[in-house]
């Protein structure tokens, strides 16, 4: 038998903290609610360019991804990918926020397959989001809401992290239901209790929480990342199909959501990393092809990569 | 054979657990963490067996927390709602 990690080994190497303090937060809604996008975005490129230049150390965890991504070394270079990246993030957050501010009108949220998600949740064993941090996935769950159908989502939220959730602006209730993984038996009672009642139930699936036990060592841009394979095993507890689906800022003020990928698991697999690895690695993929397309748009700023040299 | 005794092999067989036998489980020994050694992953499949093997389901988090809590309890949850 295995004993449980420590602590400490449990401890993810991200972090959702927010870096900007609660009033300068506020200062970009107090824009967005009177000045609107353009004003707030000004303000945005500014505010991406000093963190560009003067805080090295915010910078170095932009250059974890940029570095594989990009394959450069040129100094100049990783500057302008950095400020691209912070601009793409901040504009992210803010079209979040006005959503909430301005009304849900203020931001355009198309899709290429609501259809199919349809059919899928049709089929009556639920179905599996699978999604990332990239794009805007809070739009991407806004638009879930013609569904008419519950969706319930897998997040932990730091007590550091200071960015509302774009309901949080309005006070209406929540559009979807939160699963806290840290949660009893990490929340996994709970998700098999939605999927059995055929909802939705969305997971991120690019960053490990917990121990690296229920993960799986997949390529990704050119080296070895760990990524969890909890939500293969759900699906293959409950037969329900998994969708990866992802967003991007396809316009000033608009959205696309992408159902790129519907994955079935076969039901009984055990929770071995070998028995997951196929499906892991079909993640994994799309998120790269993902990153080809939308280098901008990804946004996980620490080391995902294994033996990185990192201490 | 008993439900406690079914459910004991049926851990053992069926989760893997290499390094115990059914025999050596405690009734009363909690079935995760420091206890039993079993994870959310294991909890998951124990959902599913549950179905194959008693036709008992686990509807909701609070009817889990219960029952997860030993062998005894669920077993005592499966003989409760176990099709006569």
């Amino acid at each position: 038998m295995h004993k449980e990690p420590s602590a400490r080994e449990d401890r993810p190497q991200w972090t959702s903290s927010s870096i900007g303090s609660s009033f300068q937060h506020n200062i970009f809604y107090f824009l967005i609610r009177y000045g609107g996008r353009g004003v707030s975005y000004a303000l945005l490129n500014c505010v991406a360019l000093y963190y560009t230049l003067f805080r090295p150390a915010i910078r170095k965890k932009a250059d974890y991804y940029l570095i594989r991504r990009f394959k450069t070394k040129n100094p100049f270079k990783k500057l302008f990918h950095c400020y691209r990246i912070y601009v793409d993030l901040g504009k992210a957050l803010i079209d979040r926020a006005a959503i909430g501010i301005r009304g849900p009108e203020y931001i355009t949220i198309t899709s290429n397959d609501l259809g199919g998600l349809f059919k899928l949740i049709h089929e009556g064993h639920g179905v599996i989001l699978l999604t990332a941090h990239v794009g805007c996935w809070q739009a991407a769950m806004a638009q879930l809401r013609s569904l008419n159908t519950p969706v319930s989502l897998l997040l932990h939220r730091e007590e550091g992290d200071l960015d509302l959730h774009y309901y949080e602006h309005t006070g209406v209730s929540k559009p979807f239901h939160i699963i806290d993984p840290l949660g009893y038996m990490g929340g996994v009672l709970e998700m098999m209790e939605v999927l059995k009642k055929g909802e939705v139930l969305s997971i991120m699936g690019d960053r490990v929480f917990g121990s690296d036990r229920k993960t799986a060592s997949v390529n990704f841009l050119g080296g070895k990342v760990r990524l969890p394979f909890s939500a293969f095993k759900l699906a293959s507890a409950t037969g329900a199909p998994i969708v990866i689906l992802f967003s991007h800022k396809s316009g000033t003020g608009s959205y696309e959501m992408t159902l790129d990928r519907v994955i079935r698991v076969p039901s009984h697999l055990g929770k071995s990393e070998k028995e997951f690895y196929p499906y892991v690695v079909q993640f994994a993929e799309t998120l790269e092809s993902y990153t080809e397309r939308y280098p901008y748009q990804f946004f996980n700023f620490f080391d995902m990569w294994e033996n990185s040299g990192r201490q | 054979m008993t439900v406690k005794e079914q459910l004991k092999k049926i851990i053992v067989e069926e989760l893997n657990l290499e390094e115990i036998s059914p025999e050596e489980i405690e009734d009363d020994a909690p079935l995760f963490g420091e206890g039993l050694g079993l994870d959310s992953l294991d909890a998951v499949e124990i959902v599913v067996l549950l179905e194959k093997h008693f036709g008992v389901e686990i509807k909701s988090l609070d009817e889990g927390r219960e029952a997860f809590r030993s062998i005894n309890t669920l077993a005592a949850y499966i003989e409760e709602r176990m099709p006569r």
